[in-house]
């Protein structure tokens, strides 16, 4: 495996650099001309490329192929949704994409940069500027209220206490909480959980956002509320979204579905649903 | 992040779980005490043995010897005159060298008598006689004054019966400050039958006299002797005897007396406590015999120091344990905090911050131990000064100041230690939680 790498790096760097080159270009453009976001689908400019993605667990001498040969785009502004059997790999996917946990092979770039091959400093700072993330159980620090929760990515900018809270306000009431803002986690619902977990996310404005069942613990009419919601800000904001689900009624509300079954993706199809049904 | 936030965070994280916290501190505040204590005791110790030593003559001051001029033999290059005087002045760290004219003399005063030493000395050492009355002999007087000392009058006795005080327990009638006394020098030669002449020479002050718990005088090294100008002193021995040979002072193989004065002692003055031993040694190698208070001083430190030092290592150890409290504890709260801890990386937080946060809730334990603690030690310290301290007293402790001082630099340095020994013991919890995995937070438990 090291020879193999080895054998493939200069390539791989070659790739990289005309990469670079074709998104500054595209990003300018795409900055120009203020597009709308169903022609910036449409442009196709690609935020996220995963190439020949392997990850390999081994348990004793049995090796288990958690992602096997993962191949995909996704591109800007764009709603991606990811499912799959239990114990298929989507959250190993998404850990990976988010630079959680380092793939066995394969590259993944995102916006330009390869994740795999940054160090656990810079995946950090990676994910500081760039990355939001949504949580299945929410993960709201349980000593600070829903207002300081949202704050909390903000400080690891350095950003200052007063724009910090401005700019929670802004989002918490973005997600329908304006009137929650000092409760603690433990003394609201879960929906109302979830819509600070998306504002927290939301509040270092990402490019990109992951979320891993962002509403599994929910019930299926706050799971809609919640969905939709997080369509509806990505879409006026023009981020990306990966979620990964195991329902297919939820992956149909995405731009693309992307269907993994034993660590490999066997389909990718369009979404169903135009906005309007939102 | 901000150093403010890092630190809301950590505090919050502190009073999140107060009884863990309050037990975790009570530990430091034990340990800080123990070890501030300790070394207020021993702090305490040192100064009284330093008073003590001070008390009977300056701690910077070498007294040297010469036994030449009582030596029939001895060459005249061997005696101690003012050449060699200036010759010890130029030694490296000595400030000023005083030499002593020692002058055995009669007194009168009413119906007694009695006898003591004048002794000639330079205005570094009339400068150190604490006085009890009057004042110190004017500089710029042509005629000698004198300063008397406490227990000099103890010598006199009544000329009739020929008791004194050694004899009867009695103090004579004698005022040597207030009332004139007539001095007379000893004769030359074998002539006895020369005139005695009198002297009255002005009394300028009295040694300081301190009385015991029983209202005795108390001994000090001026108690016994007659200090005035030694420069007045010679011009006066000069016009009593002119060209004879001065009473103690050597003569020539012919009997001829020298034409300068010859010292048996002097007093060597250094500028700092801790140079004396080795200028003392400089002064022995030249073939004098010297002694000095620090050298005895410089005895008792080594024995103080090991007090010292056992006396530190025993809070030392209660300090060791409170670290260990406070690496117990900062390790249980990152297992509880695994999750949070994930979350955190997720988010984004930095690696370095996460460890600035641990290290600071430590330090911050630290911090509250060592000054409450410190508030502890202070009242400890009383404590033992009002029941211990008095019994102590007699040991020549200074009166006011009990057996546990606490200097402002031991607080300090108390408070500064805590803090270090918490971010210590939280090193290792804090290095653990930076490298915690953020999948942890992804997890579902
Ligand atoms: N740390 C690990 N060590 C060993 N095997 C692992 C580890 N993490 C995941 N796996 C294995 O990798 C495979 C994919 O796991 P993953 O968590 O990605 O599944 P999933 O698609 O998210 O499933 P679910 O829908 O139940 O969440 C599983 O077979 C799992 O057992
Ligand atoms: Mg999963």
């Amino acid at each position: 495996m090291g020879e193999q790498a080895a054998d493939r790096e200069p390539v791989a760097d070659k790739e990289t650099a005309a990469e670079k080159e074709q998104a500054a270009d595209q990003e300018s453009v795409a900055g120009k001309e203020q597009t709308t976001d169903k022609e910036q689908t449409a442009r196709k400019v690609p935020v996220i490329r995963v190439k020949d993605l392997y990850k390999v667990y081994r348990m004793g001498d049995e090796r288990v192929y958690a992602l096997n040969g993962v191949d995909f785009e996704i591109f800007r502004g764009e709603f991606c949704a990811i499912t799959g059997p239990s114990g298929s790999g989507k959250s190993t996917l998404l850990n990976m994409l988010a630079g959680l946990e380092p793939p066995s092979k394969g590259e993944i770039v995102i916006a330009g940069k390869h994740i795999e091959k940054l160090n656990e400093k810079q995946l950090v700072s990676f994910r500081r500027e760039r990355v939001g993330f949504i949580f299945q159980s929410y993960n709201l620090i349980a000593t600070m209220n829903a207002l300081e929760n949202v704050a909390l990515p903000l400080s690891f900018r350095g950003m200052g206490r007063s724009e910090r809270i401005r700019r929670a306000k802004h989002f918490l009431k973005l997600v329908g909480l304006e009137r929650f803002m000092k409760h603690m986690p433990s003394q609201m619902s879960g929906g109302q959980q979830q819509r600070v977990g998306i504002a927290r996310a939301l509040a270092v404005d990402p490019q990109i956002i992951f979320a891993d069942e962002p509403t599994g613990n929910l019930d299926s009419k706050t799971t809609l509320e919640v969905l939709k919601l997080m369509r509806q800000i990505v879409r006026k904001q023009g981020q990306t979204l990966v979620m990964v689900t195991h329902d297919n009624n939820l992956a149909s509300y995405a731009d693309r579905i992307f269907k993994i079954i034993d660590g490999k993706i066997v389909s990718i199809e369009e979404g169903k649903r135009d906005d309007e049904e939102i | 992040m901000r150093f403010s936030d890092l630190l809301i965070m950590s505090v919050n994280n502190l009073r999140r779980r107060k009884l863990r916290t309050v037990l975790t501190v009570l530990g430091v505040v034990i340990g800080t005490a123990s070890i501030v204590v300790m070394i207020s005791l021993g702090i305490g110790l040192q100064e009284m043995t330093v008073a003590q030593y001070a008390s009977s003559g300056s701690l910077t001051r070498i007294e040297i010897y010469n036994d030449a001029m009582w030596n029939s033999d001895a060459k005249e290059e061997s005696f101690l005159e003012d050449t060699k005087i200036a010759q010890l002045e130029r030694l490296p760290h000595v400030t000023a060298v005083s030499p002593i004219l020692q002058v055995y003399v009669q007194m009168r005063q009413g119906a007694y008598s009695g006898s003591s030493e004048i002794m000639g000395v330079s205005r570094e050492v009339l400068d150190e006689i604490k006085l009890g009355e009057g004042r110190l002999p004017d500089p710029n007087a042509n005629t000698m004054e004198l300063v008397v000392g406490n227990m000099v009058s103890r010598n006199f006795y009544n000329s009739k019966s020929g008791r004194g005080y050694w004899e009867t327990g009695e103090m004579p009638d004698v005022d040597l400050y207030n009332r004139q006394f007539f001095m007379i020098f000893q004769s030359n030669g074998p002539s006895e039958e020369q005139t005695e002449k009198k002297y009255i020479f002005p009394v300028c002050g009295m040694v300081e006299s301190k009385t015991d718990e029983n209202g005795n005088p108390v001994y000090n090294e001026y108690s016994y002797g007659i200090y005035t100008d030694i420069e007045l002193l010679k011009e006066q021995l000069k016009r009593i005897y002119r060209k004879n040979p001065i009473p103690g002072q050597p003569t020539n193989k012919k009997g001829k007396p020298y034409n300068y004065f010859i010292y048996s002692q002097a007093y060597v003055y250094v500028d700092d406590m801790e140079n004396v031993v080795s200028v003392q040694k400089e002064i022995t190698d030249m073939g004098y015999q010297a002694y000095s208070n620090m050298q005895w001083l410089e005895q008792a430190q080594e024995q103080l120091d090991m007090i010292q030092a056992v006396l530190g290592g025993i809070g030392a150890v209660s300090l060791f344990v409170a670290a260990i409290g406070i690496a117990n504890t900062m390790m249980m709260s990152i297992y509880e905090r695994t999750k949070e801890i994930g979350v955190l990386k997720v988010l984004g937080c930095a690696l370095g911050d996460i460890r600035s946060m641990f290290l600071m809730e430590a330090g911050f334990i630290g911090f509250l131990g060592g000054v409450i603690g410190l508030c502890l030690s202070y009242a400890v310290s009383a404590l033992v000064n009002r029941f211990l301290g008095a019994g102590l007293m007699g040991m020549g402790g200074a009166a006011g100041a009990g057996i546990s001082r606490i200097p402002a630099s031991l607080s300090v340095l108390a408070v500064v230690f805590a803090i270090m020994i918490g971010m210590l013991a939280g090193l290792f919890p804090a290095l653990r939680a930076m490298k915690l995995s953020p999948l942890a937070a992804i997890r579902n438990e």
